[in-house]
């Protein structure tokens, strides 16, 4: 990510857009430069380093796309060390020690260097530049890992596109429909960075999911806006939908118009930005995976998708794990439950309930104790599935046939 | 069924709400229950209790502390006002003194008559540190953590910086009974802001020497921490607490070479600012001048203007006026402040004089203070980290080589030389290059505040002072 000075972007009728680097000849042959810049200066001082990228940048009137490249070379690719084995600290209190029995004068200079380089074996040109060695200026760069110069072009959009959500107050998901076991995960990002998820609609409309945090109820805060730009790399897993946040103008620009009272940043999953978060697994249990795999060999005219559908329930939402698509069009949807606590169940159930759906069927392995544990599940009659070892996909069959018949449009 | 009062992230939350707090609510569909902001549970709990209304609170999780205060310090009477009239706002408010006038004892003072988990925001590390050390010898036996600065304690009394605090305000909002916001005008900040806002405490004490913020939102701690509730000027403390001083203004002058060079860094500047239809002097002129840095153009000339500034501020006059106040001043406890780092590690690398600034190690920054304290080290240099209210007794000469316009600054670059030094006077030297812009700067500085009993404002040249110490 980017600081916010080095963010690059155009305002057209409240729309914002972020800077984008395609890979021409010239942005490569710009990275391919600013990587030699850097890998030229392994083993030299970053202040050293930062001069040369002046001289790169002089004259230029893009200076802030190669400050922008070089922030991310710097902070991801690149390690800066004091690089001396002599602890510039203890050099300092040395001297300082030293200096006290005369008032401080620059006439006395030389003299206070060399009689602390006799005391530590050095000269006093080394003793010099030891001083302040472990300023950040004059640090070394000890480590240095040149990216692709096409990786580094897509960090930067992704990294600006990141930017732009700084100072959103609100953000907006229109899902459609999905590949599998991406929605579970984007779910587990905005839990992991604070964020609350509304989500309405259904599989055939699409899904809307407005994305903020709990302070947002009170007027737009821009507190969540980092957390938002972090989830966006998490979000670029998941295919097929279209993001529209409201961002806080920044007053502090002069060409922004004063007049403008918020902004748009508007992408879907088509524009070719790349994550650089890992991958979600396909599949999160064996157990739904051997499901997966004994249906396909049943060979039955029903289809099976994996987690493409979202059933929202007041306050939350709920993934099913599969959905069964019969050939005439109509579905039913299905979870598995392999290794469950009370808790677990009895919240997992009056999720269920308050959904209002009775479309869904839900497969928990071992019945024993579940009166005992205090899950009460009779009004859900047949939708309950109790299995040991495996699951048979017969037996889901059978209950799905009747529940369309209920459900049916 | 009892209500429950629950707290999510930094604001509250209840699931049926009882009709006399009703207004303060909101309902979250998002959650399906009603949300207050923490700030609104101390007016939720008096409410609550007010109508005898039974409900449970799961919101708050401070506690009562055993606080047995170790100093035998009797306050002075500014000290014992303060407390009281804090106390008698029901513990929310700020309190406005000058730097010196023993702020910290006010706030420990606070602590001991309100024993309850207690956070305290500082602004810097120097801060963190002082708190810390401070709080450890008058609660020797209380749990004190700091937060910030690589430390990540989870303690009942916790230092912390604004910035790490506001990172962590949810996580800290329900933790705390009291807040202390020491260097108060901090907190109105878009960022920081959010540690009142999200947090539950129902006590909050502000510290301030000036509440005034440039961007006008010193009203937002009403809301944020309490009215001002009590108030102190220097001149009015002077005598009281704090030692008498005087201030030397210093001119000196460009060399004909740096002269030359500072004009056509001038001319450049502002043949820019003329043909973009700009005029310097205000706040808006300055805006507009950063906000158009970003052309070449802009940035060509935004680069004149800090060279030329950096030559004013830094010139090798100034250096040699250094090395004869540093030689005049053979014994005296001395600071010296610089407006940028690069001319802190000039004049350390020149001088051989130890140095502060925000890229000193926290443990190093924390020795050199202490070895200043001891007298072991006598003369320090620094940007601007020490302005705020870290304590450096017995300081007698501050030497301010450059600076900022804001009124801020100086009154605490005055504020750590007023202190009592055996009967001593303290002086101030501002050392002023003539001709440019930085006189602006200065008489800008000590217009804003004039102490009622006025020092000696002396504008002297140079090679007087030489003669008359």
């Amino acid at each position: 990510m980017l600081p916010t000075d080095l963010l690059m972007f155009r305002v057209k009728a409240g729309l914002v857009q972020p800077r984008v680097l395609n890979p021409t000849p010239g942005n490569r042959q710009l990275t391919e430069l600013l990587i030699q810049t850097f890998q030229s200066s392994l083993g030299r001082q970053r202040a050293q380093l930062e001069d040369e990228l002046k001289l790169l940048e002089a004259g230029r009137s893009d200076y802030r796309v190669l400050r922008g490249l070089a922030h991310i070379l710097a902070t991801d690719h690149s390690e800066f060390e004091t690089g001396s084995l002599t602890d510039p600290a203890s050099v300092r209190s040395r001297v300082f020690e030293l200096v006290q029995a005369h008032p401080p004068s620059r006439l006395r200079r030389g003299a206070v260097l060399a009689q602390v380089a006799a005391t530590l074996g050095q000269t006093p040109e080394e003793i010099d530049r030891l001083l302040y060695a472990d300023l950040p200026g004059e640090q070394l760069l000890t480590r240095f890992e040149p990216p692709e110069p096409e990786a580094l072009l897509t960090r930067f959009n992704l990294a600006q596109a990141q930017g732009m959500l700084y100072r959103a107050y609100s953000l907006i998901i229109t899902a459609r429909r999905n590949e599998p076991a991406r929605y579970k995960q984007l779910l587990k990002y905005t839990k992991l960075f604070g964020l609350m998820v509304t989500v309405e609609g259904d599989a055939d409309t699409g899904f809307t999911l407005t994305m903020d945090g709990p302070t947002s109820l009170f007027g737009g805060t821009t507190r969540y806006g980092l957390a938002l730009a972090k989830f966006l790399p998490a979000l670029l897993h998941v295919t097929k939908w279209d993001l529209t946040a409201a961002l806080k103008p920044r007053r502090d620009l002069a060409w922004v118009d004063p007049a403008d009272e918020e902004w748009t940043f508007e992408l879907t999953s088509e524009d070719g930005y790349v994550s650089h978060y890992p991958e979600p697994k396909e599949h999160d249990s064996a157990l739904e995976s051997g499901f997966e795999e004994r249906f396909h060999k049943l060979g039955s005219p029903w289809r099976l998708e994996r987690e493409v559908d979202l059933v929202p329930v007041p306050g939350g939402v709920i993934i099913p794990d599969f959905r069964l698509v019969h050939p005439d069009g109509r579905s039913v949807l299905l979870e598995i439950v392999g290794y469950w606590r009370p808790e677990y169940l009895i919240k997992k159930f009056e999720l269920l309930r308050r959904s209002g759906r009775t479309d869904v069927i839900v497969a928990v392995s071992e019945r024993l104790n579940l009166e005992r544990a205090g899950v009460g599940v009779q009004d859900f009659g047949e939708r309950v599935l109790f299995f040991k070892g495996v699951l048979d996909p017969k037996r889901v069959l059978a209950l799905a046939e009747p529940l369309l018949a209920e459900t049916g449009d | 069924m009892t209500a429950v009062l629950r707290l999510d992230r930094g604001t509250l939350t209840m699931r049926e709400v009882p009709e006399v707090v009703r207004h303060l609510f909101t309902w979250d569909a998002r959650s399906q229950s009603y949300r207050a902001p923490g700030r609104s549970y101390r007016e939720v709990s008096e409410l609550l209790r007010g109508h005898l209304v039974a409900y449970r609170d799961e919101a708050a999780s401070f506690e009562p502390l055993e606080l047995r205060f170790a100093r035998t310090i009797t306050p002075y009477p500014h000290q014992q006002e303060a407390l009281t009239a804090w106390k008698r706002a029901g513990r929310q408010g700020t309190v406005v003194l000058p730097t010196g006038a023993g702020k910290t004892l006010v706030a420990q003072l606070a602590m001991q008559a309100t024993p309850r988990s207690t956070l305290i925001c500082v602004p810097t590390l120097d801060l963190l540190h002082q708190w810390y050390s401070g709080l450890l010898s008058a609660f020797p036996d209380a749990s004190v953590g700091l937060l910030g600065g690589g430390s990540r304690d989870e303690t009942p009394i916790l230092v912390s910086t604004y910035d790490s605090a506001a990172i962590h305000a949810e996580e800290l909002s329900g933790r705390y009974a009291l807040i202390i916001f020491d260097e108060a005008h901090h907190l109105p900040g878009d960022f920081t802001r959010a540690i009142a806002e999200l947090s539950v405490a129902p006590y909050r004490l502000g510290l301030t020497a000036t509440p005034k913020r440039s961007d006008g939102r010193e009203r937002d701690l009403d809301t944020l921490i309490g009215p001002v509730v009590y108030q102190r000027r220097p001149d009015e403390l002077r005598g009281d607490t704090l030692a008498d001083y005087r201030e030397v203004q210093l001119m000196v002058r460009l060399s004909d070479h740096e002269q030359q060079h500072y004009q056509e860094l001038i001319e450049t500047r502002n043949r820019f600012l003329a043909k973009a239809g700009i005029r310097l002097g205000s706040l808006d002129g300055w805006k507009a001048f950063v906000m158009q840095s970003g052309s070449p153009e802009g940035r060509r000339a935004m680069l004149a203007h800090r060279e030329a500034r950096s030559l004013a501020y830094g010139t090798e006059g100034k250096l040699r006026v250094l090395e004869e106040l540093l030689a005049s001043h053979a014994h005296d406890r001395t600071l010296i402040f610089t407006d940028d780092n690069a001319t802190v590690y000039r004049v350390s690398r020149d001088f051989l004089i130890p140095a502060i600034t925000h890229q000193t190690p926290v443990k190093e920054r924390h020795a050199l203070l202490q070895r200043f304290r001891s007298g072991e080290y006598r003369v320090l240099v620094t940007s601007r980290v020490l302005n705020e209210g870290v304590d450096v007794p017995e300081a007698s000469v501050a030497i301010v080589l450059s600076g900022t316009a804001t009124e801020r600054e100086h009154i605490q670059r005055l504020g750590r030389i007023l202190r009592r030094a055996e009967g001593k006077q303290a002086v101030l030297y501002e050392v002023v290059t003539e001709g440019t812009s930085e006189e602006r700067v200065s008489q800008q500085r000590r217009g804003q505040w004039r102490p009622a009993a006025a020092p000696d404002v002396a504008a002297e040249v140079w090679e007087q002072v030489n003669a008359s110490d």
